[in-house]
């Protein structure tokens, strides 16, 4: 009766393109130019449309919002690599996937002002935002275990963040997604800190991915950072997914450039040179130097892009405050068919409404 | 003209402390550029203008305390510049005074009332309810004011001591039928407050009430003038206007009429900035909202200003900066009727005019008997902290503004 190693597990890292732009020839992606182009500018698009976003919530034009800044290359990496039926399920800091999928930027900017008709997305199975953390990595494996029983083959893919690693949602999901086999991507986007806890205070474990291993499934980590890895890994993880190899954990290494939201002060908590030394791992510079390099890019192309997205985001912005959305919508949205308590809440509102209006 | 709002950055931030300013008066600046770095308490942050244009006036210094929904800056934009005159609309930073509750804001819960919520643990709530003990009325000994079993078990043995209440009005016994014809209105709201405000008001400040007319033939004359000019500007030019406007003239001549009681301290404040209040009548009851700085507007701004609190009182679109501040406060009945009223005191303010309808009335001057206009004032105050031989000057200032409107002009600053 010896004593031996009967488990072995290992977990990759994933790298193609380095800060510089100097990509790695035997794992580069094959993709045209017109795709790469695309990456760059859901990127870039994707940055100011948070900018824009926090100017409003500093000029009283929007709630509280949480930016991506520094988080695009997982966000539109991962999003280029769903087919558009694929269930998508967001945590609340996926605006570049939201925006890859083509949710209108004046629907986001509606969410965020408020309303709930920026959630009337569902036929392109583009799931509504999730504030409580990870409890969409439930709805993601079961979406994905009613399309397997159903023999589609289509895929879920959900998105959280490094604090959801330590939630019990989280672990439910994976491990259901496990013994299933469902075709869910469950993309981490560690981004270092849930809120103020960092990375190493969330767990003992040496990676995130490695959550997957104990649930019986591959776990990988990617440069999150490296648009084209989260793309080339998610591609194959969906793939599989479709194909009936299933569930697949991809963890992608970035970091949360701004504050967790309009209402925390990140420099209470983290140190600035840590902050400058993320800032060389840019992800957008990084594409765009590898664009360059290849002879697809230069400043003039930037300058048009800058004010071609400048104007749409104006755009966005006044059709978006111009929007008043009827009082009715705030009961329509949960229910399929309303319910008598919502319909009596509603008809009181109402009956308030035209009392007012006839004073 | 456009004012760069310090909004609500946070998650119910009601107020920041400047800290530095990031545009100069006078400076052109794009739309989202930071005009101000303001701390909350949840973080510094930048507050970028939502227009492009030039920075008119930037109000407050660095280190003011400024509320959420105060104006920061008033920028011209583009092409708008030449017809702006400079500073029209600009207000400083809400200046503070002992805050007084606005008449919409809730009386704050007392939670001592609230049963059940006296901390305490599963098994002593049993104890109480077995041994008869209201846990709510029970004093808690333990951390935190946590009630524990000996608090309970002291309350049951010490004898019962009747609860002092103060005399209530007994309602009558009212016979089914009769009762059949009464309709119970729940107090709520506006209505609780104005009637908390104004029992509060009414037994502590003894009120003297002292009353007077001004002839405003000539105010008459002067604002049917106006009145054209103020049109065509979109204004309706009311009396209210440039009552306001002498008010606070005679306020800054008899500066213990712009006061409050600090009966902790035992000082009387006098309080250099004119807020003033004015009494509005809506659907929900009476509400106060404040022009801030009432002395430093002109007075079609003060008629503009007016019209737009009133309206958004009525409306109860008025945010809650704008009912708070008040330094005096005017009540115009005479727009409904009345000939004379004893208004109740607006704390924290120490006193309050009436103002009643302008009648045309017979005169005596100079042994003959004319036809007038004639205003009828009231002013309620405050007897502990004015007489009232100070109350009667300042009626007399404010007459003599009324009576002569030319003088208001030579009073504006």
């Amino acid at each position: 009766m010896p004593r031996q190693k009967i488990v072995d597990m290992s977990v990759d890292w994933l790298s193609i393109l380095d800060p510089e732009g100097n990509v790695d020839k035997n794992l580069e992606p094959d993709l045209d130019k017109g795709t790469l182009e695309k990456f760059y500018r859901t990127m870039v698009l994707t940055r100011m449309f948070d900018d824009k976003a926090l100017k409003l919530q500093r000029q009283g034009r929007m709630l509280t919002y949480g930016s991506s800044l520094g988080q695009e290359a997982t966000a539109v990496g991962s999003a280029f690599a769903m087919k558009p039926d694929d269930w998508f399920f967001p945590a609340f800091r996926e605006h570049g996937v939201q925006i890859a999928r083509g949710i209108p930027l004046k629907l986001l900017y509606i969410y965020w002002m408020g309303s709930e008709d920026a959630n009337l997305t569902l036929p392109q199975k583009n799931f509504t935002v999730a504030i409580p953390v990870s409890t969409q990595v439930l709805h993601a494996v079961g979406a994905a275990w009613a399309a397997k029983l159903q023999k589609q083959s289509t895929a879920s893919i959900v998105y959280f963040g490094d604090g959801a690693t330590s939630e019990g949602d989280f672990h439910e999901g994976m491990n259901f997604a496990g013994v299933f086999k469902t075709p869910t991507v469950f993309i981490c986007q560690n981004n270092q800190y849930a809120i103020s806890l960092p990375r190493e205070k969330q767990t003992a474990s040496k990676t995130l991915a490695q959550k997957a291993l104990a649930y019986g499934f591959e776990g990988i980590q990617v440069d999150g950072n490296d648009v084209l890895a989260v793309y080339s890994e998610t591609l194959a993880a969906l793939e599989k997914a479709r194909s009936g190899g299933g569930p697949t954990m991809i963890e992608c290494v970035t970091y949360r450039m701004g504050a967790h939201t309009t209402s925390d002060d990140p420099t209470k908590y983290r140190k600035a040179a840590e902050v400058e030394e993320w800032r060389k791992k840019d992800p957008i510079k990084r594409l765009r130097m590898y664009l360059e390099k290849k002879g697809i890019w230069d400043q003039g192309r930037e300058d048009t892009l800058i004010k071609e997205i400048t104007g749409e985001i104006e755009k966005a912005v006044e059709e978006a405050e111009s929007y008043k959305p009827p009082i009715e919508n705030m009961f329509k949205y949960v229910y399929a068919e309303m319910p008598q308590h919502l319909k009596e809440q509603m008809d009181e509102l109402q009956g308030f409404i035209s009392k007012k209006k006839g004073e | 003209m456009v004012d760069v709002k310090f909004p609500d950055v946070g998650e119910g931030v009601t107020e920041g402390t400047l800290v530095k300013w990031l545009v100069k008066e006078g400076e052109e600046i794009k739309a989202d550029q930071a005009v101000a770095e303001i701390e909350t308490d949840k973080a510094i942050v930048e507050i970028p203008s939502p227009k492009a244009g030039k920075i008119l006036k930037l109000i407050g210094k660095e280190g003011d305390v400024i509320k959420v929904g105060s104006t920061l800056a008033s920028l011209a934009l583009p092409g708008e510049a030449a017809k702006v005159p400079e500073a029209p609309e600009a207000k400083p930073p809400e200046a503070k005074p002992p805050e007084a509750k606005p008449p919409e804001a809730k009386p704050p819960e007392k939670p001592a009332e609230m049963p059940g919520r006296v901390l305490a643990t599963p098994s002593t709530r049993r104890l109480a309810r077995e041994l008869g003990v209201d846990i709510s009325k029970v004093k808690g000994t333990g951390p935190g004011e946590r009630v524990t079993d000996e608090d309970i078990r002291k309350v049951k043995e010490a004898p019962e001591v009747p609860e002092t209440r103060p005399p209530e009005i007994v309602q009558p016994e009212v016979a089914p039928e009769m009762k059949a014809l009464e309709e119970r209105i729940p107090i709520k709201g506006i209505r609780k407050t104005i009637g908390e405000r104004m029992v509060l008001s009414k037994f502590t400040a003894p009120h003297v009430v002292s009353m007077d007319e001004a002839d405003v033939t000539e105010l008459v004359k002067l604002r049917e003038k106006d009145k054209k000019i103020a049109e065509e500007k979109g204004i309706k030019l009311t009396y209210l206007a440039f009552i306001v406007k002498a008010v606070t003239v005679a306020l800054k001549q008899h500066p213990y009429l712009n006061a409050s009681l600090d009966p902790k301290k035992n000082e009387i404040v006098l309080k250099r900035y004119y807020n003033i209040g004015i009494a509005v009548d809506t659907p929900e009851g009476l509400m106060v909202p404040v022009i801030k700085d009432a002395d430093r507007k002109s007075i079609m701004e003060l008629a503009k200003e007016t019209e737009k609190l009133a309206e958004e009182a009525r409306t109860r679109k008025i945010k809650l900066p704008d009912l708070k501040g008040n330094t005096f406060t005017i009540t115009n009945i005479g727009s409904i009727g009345g000939l004379f009223s004893t208004p109740i005191i607006n704390p924290p303010d120490v006193a309050i005019l009436g103002i009643h309808r302008i009648r045309d009335m017979p005169v005596v001057i100079g042994g003959e008997i004319k036809v007038r206009s004639i205003l009828p004032l009231v002013l309620s105050f405050d007897h502990r902290v004015l007489d009232g031989a100070q109350a009667a000057r300042f009626m007399n200032t404010l007459i003599d503004h009324l009576k002569d409107p030319d003088l208001l002009l030579l009073d504006v600053e």
